[in-house]
């Protein structure tokens, strides 16, 4: 088992595994090691058509797996379906510079993860038969893709992903605002940023979306270091989006800035469950998995 | 009070800036770093601003704390701990027993006060701290308390002034050399101007200073008194001074026979004239009226009395020399006979002879002859002719004042020695004299000299028979008590009283400490006279101010005073001193310890 667990790719550093390959090759094996390890399926409580058999794995719902074909052929196939859905979901990821910073060398950066997990969270909607989207913005609305289910989705998606970003600010605000035009009707919205933005710009448009019908995830990405100040020294610290500087002794002032950053967090984590928003903290050296799995919870949350 | 045994090592306490410097400058790096979070970075400082300040501030003391502690650690500080004895202590008392403190001062003696004060001192001294007592006369005493005490109490005062200047500088030399660290000197005395008359230095000493409290009373004092000349035949004078703030009542004596009693006044000479019937060696006193100062109230002189001397007068010399015999004779100041021959040199047979040069210039080989028989070492050359004045080799001798010479003839000394002439002229010795002998160089004629018309011709020829022809009586040597002389030549003891005699052996002898007259023997034959007295300046009791004596002294410290309980309170002032080099390091380390543990908090979170 544990053999197993380390082969799969949504387990994996994630530095390690974007190392391995381009981000569409990273994020099949993402999405193909995430599905692999789910219990039961995805596909559950949903209309579906038979579509296909393939061999059964580790993990599948025993429901699925055709007792007439392990009768006759004395082995195990799962019967997979064709679905058809209703939901329309989009990921607004956030491009800005300072979304282009990683706290070390050995892991990826804030955006590097960001789009990995993009990639594969679109893949894994898109393979549920969702129809999935992408904002991309930084102080301008960078990309915008409307939902769509049909094939070369993804790879439009992916595509994207490499178009130009890394601005001066961050502009979340207008970013939902094409978000909620790209999905009319109720849907997901899922919003992958380091929220280092003034809360109040994202909230409001987080409450008028809710408002509208829709149900909205929140994955703050976090390198490490920005939970714990990186040792420094006695430095200037600087924000490469604002210019801001703020002079600091890293080892003198690091227990208030664990302390304000947990506020922080906490802070967040309750206005935008005010604003009825699910929160999640993604840390880039967490494995992809981790914040896969928990979009995809809210995902069979909804109907 | 701290202090230091290696101080330079304070100079690493220099170091203690570097954390303040760090303090200072450590918001002006100028590294930068790149740091997206930076509004949480700056939230953090302004809501912990306060906390981080303190805590800033706490750190930086604590790293200055620690080097300030082992850098003075390293100079070795030593604190004095009141309230716990004192320090072991080298302690010299000096008392002044000098002459003046045996005045009577308010009823008792000026001693008796510093004994108390010194007896004070020396009751606070401890079994660990060193003690001497040194007095005027240089006599060290040294034990324990009691037995300084003990001296202490004994201490008689001198005849003389002693050296109390010499006595202190003995005593910082001794607690100098004590190897302990705390050196005291304490110093009783009557504060007499005369004896603190420069200022000395006692090095690395706390002096203090205690001068009696007593007023100086009123002194009546002789403080000259001298036989002049010192041998009468039998003629003579007494010369004395007498110390007076008015006047005082004196008394002369020769060998305790009053020779004569007066007035003096203050600043006046007295002069008494005398012819005493005593003969040999006599002792004189000029005494004042007893007061509060005894020992100087009596001061000796010495006098050798003989008959006048007999003189053979040669009829060649002519009849200025006879009238001036018999104007001699006539006067008492000689008579005739055949003790000194004064006669042409070309008629000498004998000594002591005043011998001139005769009149006929025939004669002069035969008195050069005369002059060879007599093994005197001058002979007459060749005849001058010319006027020329006359000097007196004395400096303050005024016989040959106007005194010319026309006719002379040439002195030739075969051995001569420049203390043999008594006169010149025209730059050659004219009159000159020796062992038994006086010779003038030219006839005592008008036509001559002059020398025989003047008034000081008489005078001149009766201080030639009693003092230089006359009978050798010895020397007379003034000294003062205790004092260290020269023996005088041919002397090989000293009759101290009758029948006590003191050998003398070396090239140095010590006055005796009491006054009077003493006799040194040659032989056992006297041959001279010591005059033991005290120094005039110790009769004058005119007293410095205890600041002024201060102003005297130089040393570590000098405390003055006059009240005997402050000197009491001010001796053997110096806590022990404990060594704070332990503290100081745990002071360091508890420092550190504590920058540490702040330190790894920050770090360690919240």
């Amino acid at each position: 088992m544990d053999t197993a667990r380390a082969r799969r790719a949504d387990l994996l550093d994630p530095a390690t595994i974007a190392a391995l390959g381009r981000i569409e090759i990273v994020a099949r094996w993402i999405v193909d090691g995430f599905l692999s390890g789910l219990h039961r399926s995805p596909r559950k409580g949903f209309s579906v058509e038979f579509a296909e058999h393939r061999p059964y794995q580790s993990g599948d719902d025993l429901r699925y797996v055709d007792w007439k074909i392990a009768a006759r052929a004395d082995r195990w196939v799962v019967k997979q379906y064709e679905e058809e859905t209703n939901l329309r979901a989009t990921i607004v990821l956030d491009v800005s510079r300072s979304m282009a910073w990683r706290g070390d060398a050995a892991r990826l950066t804030k955006l590097a993860y960001a789009e990995r997990l993009v990639a594969a969270m679109a893949l894994l909607l898109l393979r549920q038969r969702d129809a999935v989207g992408l904002v991309r913005f930084d102080d301008l609305v960078r990309t915008s893709l409307a939902p769509r289910v049909r094939s070369g989705q993804w790879q439009r998606i992916v595509a994207a992903l490499d178009d130009p970003g890394a601005g001066h600010a961050s502009h979340a605000a207008a970013a939902l605002e094409q978000a909620w035009r790209l999905i009319p009707r109720r849907g997901l919205v899922v919003i992958v940023s380091d929220l280092l933005m003034d809360a109040d710009e994202i909230l409001s448009q987080v409450r008028a979306l809710r408002h509208a019908g829709h149900q909205l995830v929140v994955l703050h990405v976090l390198d490490p270091a920005e939970l714990d100040l990186p040792a420094a020294g006695d430095a200037l610290f600087f924000d490469p989006e604002s210019g801001a500087e703020v002079p600091a002794a890293s080892a003198d002032v690091r227990g208030a800035y664990r302390a304000t950053v947990t506020a922080a967090l906490q802070e967040w984590r309750q206005s935008l469950a005010a604003a009825g928003a699910a929160y999640e903290t993604v840390v880039t050296d967490a494995p992809f998995g981790v914040p896969l799995r928990r979009v995809f919870a809210t995902r069979q949350r909804m109907p | 009070m701290i202090e230091f045994l290696t101080p330079l090592w304070l100079v690493a306490a220099a170091a203690a800036a570097i954390p303040l410097f760090i303090h200072l400058l450590r918001r002006r790096t100028g590294t930068r770093v790149e740091f997206p979070a930076v509004r949480y970075l700056a939230r953090a400082e302004r809501e912990h601003s306060r906390n981080l300040k303190l805590r800033n501030l706490l750190l930086m003391l604590l790293r200055v704390a620690a080097i300030v502690c082992i850098a003075t650690a390293a100079a070795r500080p030593l604190i004095r701990v009141a309230g716990s004895g004192h320090a072991p202590t080298a302690m010299a008392i000096v008392l002044d027993n000098s002459l003046s403190s045996a005045a009577i001062a308010a009823g008792r003696p000026v001693l008796e006060e510093l004994r108390a004060v010194a007896g004070a001192v020396a009751s606070r001294a401890a079994v660990t701290d060193r003690l001497w007592l040194i007095t005027a006369d240089g006599t060290v005493h040294g034990g324990t308390p009691a037995a300084v005490a003990q001296a202490i109490s004994h201490t008689e005062p001198l005849a003389g002034a002693g050296d109390v200047e010499g006595a202190a500088v003995r005593a910082a030399s001794l607690v100098g050399g004590s190897g302990l660290a705390e050196r005291e000197v304490a110093i009783m005395t009557d504060g007499q101007a005369t004896t603190w008359s420069a200022p000395i230095t006692l090095g690395q000493a706390r002096v203090q200073v205690y001068r009696s409290r007593q007023a100086a009373p009123r002194n009546a004092a002789v403080v000259e008194a001298e036989a002049l000349p010192s041998r009468w035949t039998p003629r003579g004078a007494v010369r004395a001074r007498v110390l007076t703030p008015d006047s005082a009542a004196f008394r002369i004596t020769i060998d305790g026979r009053t020779l004569a009693r007066g007035t003096a006044v203050k600043d006046q000479e007295v002069l008494v004239r005398a012819s005493p019937a005593e003969r040999g060696w006599s002792t004189g006193t000029v005494e004042v009226e007893p007061d509060e100062l005894r020992g100087d109230d009596v001061r000796y002189f010495a006098a050798w009395i003989g008959p006048a001397p007999a003189i053979r007068v040669s009829a060649a010399l002519g009849r200025f020399a006879t009238i001036a015999i018999e104007a001699l004779v006539q006067a008492d100041r000689a008579t005739l006979g055949a003790d000194v021959t004064f006669s042409p040199a070309d008629e000498a047979t004998t000594l002591p002879a005043l011998l001139v040069a005769p009149s006929d210039p025939v004669h002069i080989g035969a008195a050069n002859r005369a002059l060879a028989r007599l093994d005197i070492p001058w002979r007459f050359g060749d005849l001058r002719r010319g006027e020329s004045s006359v000097q007196s080799t004395s400096r303050d001798d005024s016989t040959f004042k106007d005194v010319n010479v026309v006719l002379r003839y040439r002195l030739a000394g075969s051995a001569p020695v420049a203390t043999d002439t008594l006169a010149v002229t025209a730059g050659e010795p004219w009159i000159v004299g020796g062992p038994g002998y006086v010779l003038v160089a030219s006839p005592l004629a008008p036509d001559a000299t002059s020398l025989p018309i003047r008034a000081a011709f008489v005078p001149w020829l009766a201080e030639m028979f009693s003092q230089r022809l006359g009978r050798e009586a010895g020397t007379i040597v003034n000294a003062t008590p205790g004092a260290m002389l020269a023996r005088p030549a041919g002397v090989d003891a000293l009759e101290l009283s009758e029948g006590q005699r003191q050998a003398i052996t070396g090239d140095s002898v010590a006055a005796p400490d009491k006054p009077g007259v003493y006799s040194f023997l040659t032989g056992g034959v006297r041959a001279g006279a010591l005059v033991v007295n005290p120094e005039p300046a110790e009769s004058d009791l005119r007293r410095l101010s205890p600041q002024a004596l201060a102003s005297r002294i130089r040393a570590t410290s000098v405390r003055s005073g006059e009240d005997s309980t402050a000197v009491r309170a001010h001796v053997f002032d110096s806590a022990p001193r404990r060594p704070l080099v332990l503290p100081l390091l745990l002071l360091a380390v508890v420092a550190l310890v504590a920058e540490s543990t702040l330190t790894g908090r920050s770090r360690g979170g919240t």
